[in-house]
């Protein structure tokens, strides 16, 4: 519909709109819009607000949460035991999503279709490669981690393992995205120079979604360090395992400072993928 | 170089050239002028073997364009240059100008060259040729759209084809630096002996610059004639308004 609009307009300009270009379906689009707030707006209805909503002794505890956020516990061995717990979580996260790139690259490109001329075989390729990343991020990496715990008990091999997988799904399906997006000229100027596919994709694809990729690469990073985190929640040390054990003891200090160390994590990760986007971009 | 005998195209239900006879001769310098849409792209993209006719013959070097596989073989009769440069931003502008050569290489040569770049005098020289040596270690995405140009002109110099298809090349620069482009293209064309066939919208680069001026309207020969027997009423018939047909024909006539 909009095609058609368009080129009404640019070859009758000032024409007025015909009955059959207005378009009609967004009609359909408000009123189910409409209906789908007023159903929220209802459901909050639902909602028993009484006083059993928040547990007993629930309103003073959150409190006592709040009070301990406040007042990070910056004992020389609680910074101790958050810097070995944090280089940890670095280690997990940076080792985990080095094996995640190792897969994602090659899956990623045999899920672009890009490398492979043969439609039939490209069809192969593409489907069992995106088949392949969707099984690797359907489960989450706490799943994956329950299960490798279960069969390697609690390794680091578990944790880097864990993370690698879902993450290598999540990586491999983008880059395969990014590397079919790239603006085709260049492609095709390098086809037209008697390059095959697999050189183009080495001197245009690749290079042409590199920025895109990179900056992703990082942002998932962040994530991974994240995850990382969360991860050792079922026994693999690192900042979620003291997090675990400091709320176990009520040491609501303790907790804010392994947040704390958390969030400077993300945020040095943050700082350092924008200066590298930086450079990339100019 | 080039043979078209009764050649047609078209795209859906738009005829972009109608019967079209022409030949071609080994190292003419030819220049394509006509408004938006009279097929000047087509036609170059015709001799360039990467569309094939819908009727009629192309022969490309004696050779009818149907039979000879893309790639390599093909990438050595004819070399096409966009107005876009078509060039990987990313890549340095060595690599860029390298890219020329992949056709002759094999994929570990490539490979290798990404990291030692191989035959790297080549594309010195090549620069060097067309006036921008000193950017060699460059980032593509650095230089100025003129200079953009250069690097894909230079590409195409270690292509080395016998023939350069330029499609609209001066059409993203500013015009001081178009006079400059069209005259390097013709110069280098020259000095290695390549036929070359250039679509402009400036009718007065392609009268000063090239032999032959090629007037294409809706899809037909409009005129073929030596660049110094062009007159002023046959480019006021190419460019005639005509408002059921061409209804952005002013845009063209605005250059």
């Amino acid at each position: 519909m909009a095609t058609s609009a368009g080129n009404e307009g640019r070859f009758g300009a000032g024409a007025p709109l015909r009955q059959r270009d207005l378009p009609a379906l967004a009609h359909g689009r408000g009123a189910l819009t409409v209906l789908l707030c007023a159903a929220v707006l209802l459901s909050l209805l639902r909602v028993p607000w009484g006083d059993d909503l928040v547990r007993p002794g629930g309103v003073a505890m959150v409190g006592q949460v709040l009070g301990g956020m406040l007042k990070p516990d910056l004992a020389p061995e609680v910074l101790g035991k958050a810097a070995a717990a944090a280089w940890q979580t670095i280690a997990y996260a940076v080792t985990g999503m080095t094996v995640a790139l190792a897969m994602a690259l090659p899956l990623g490109a045999l899920a672009s279709g890009t490398l492979v001329r043969n439609p039939v075989l490209r069809r192969v390729t593409m489907v069992l490669a995106r088949g392949s990343l969707g099984l690797l991020r359907a489960i989450h990496e706490l799943v994956w981690a329950w299960l490798f715990v279960a069969a390697l008990g609690l390794s680091p091999v578990a944790a880097i393992a864990a993370l690698a997988i879902p993450y290598a799904g999540i990586l491999g399906r983008i880059y395969a995205d990014l590397l079919n997006d790239v603006p085709p000229q260049p492609v095709t100027a390098l086809q037209t120079t008697g390059a095959g596919l697999a050189i183009t994709f080495l001197y245009a694809r690749i290079p042409l979604a590199l920025p895109d990729m990179i900056s992703y690469t990082f942002y998932r990073f962040e994530c991974g360090l994240r995850s990382a985190a969360i991860l050792s929640f079922v026994g693999l040390g690192g900042l979620g395992f003291q997090i675990q054990i400091a709320l176990d003891d009520l040491l609501f200090g303790r907790v804010a400072t392994y947040l704390l160390v958390l969030v400077a994590l993300i945020l040095a990760v943050d700082t350092w993928s924008s200066q590298v986007r930086r450079r990339l971009t100019q | 170089m080039f043979e078209l005998i009764g050649v047609t195209k078209r795209y859906g239900s738009h005829v972009a050239l109608v019967p079209l006879d022409l030949t071609i001769a080994d190292g003419e310098t030819v220049a394509i002028v006509g408004p938006s849409g009279s097929g000047k792209t087509t036609l170059l993209h015709l001799l360039a073997g990467v569309v094939q006719p819908d009727r009629g013959v192309l022969a490309i070097a004696g050779r009818n364009a149907r039979s000879i596989p893309h790639g390599r073989e093909l990438s050595r009769l004819a070399g096409l240059m966009h107005q876009q440069y078509d060039l990987v931003p990313t890549l340095s502008v060595l690599h860029n100008v390298l890219a020329g050569r992949l056709g002759e290489w094999g994929f570990f040569k490539a490979l290798f060259s990404l990291a030692f770049p191989q035959e790297r005098q080549q594309a010195f020289e090549a620069l060097e040729r067309v006036g921008i040596g000193a950017k060699l270690y460059e980032r593509t995405s650095r230089l100025s759209g003129g200079e953009q140009q250069r690097v894909a002109l230079a590409r195409l110099l270690l292509q080395n084809p016998r023939a350069i298809l330029a499609d609209e090349p001066v059409s993203s620069v500013d015009p001081a630096r178009a006079e400059d482009i069209v005259r390097l293209l013709v110069q280098v064309a020259g000095e290695g002996q390549h036929t070359l066939v250039a679509s402009l919208h400036s009718v007065p680069l392609a009268l000063a610059h090239f032999q032959r001026v090629i007037g294409l309207r809706l899809g037909e020969l409009a005129f073929d004639l030596p660049a110094h027997a062009v007159q002023q009423h046959h480019l006021a018939d190419l460019y005639v308004l005509d408002q059921q047909t061409m209804p952005l024909v002013g845009e063209a006539v605005g250059h």
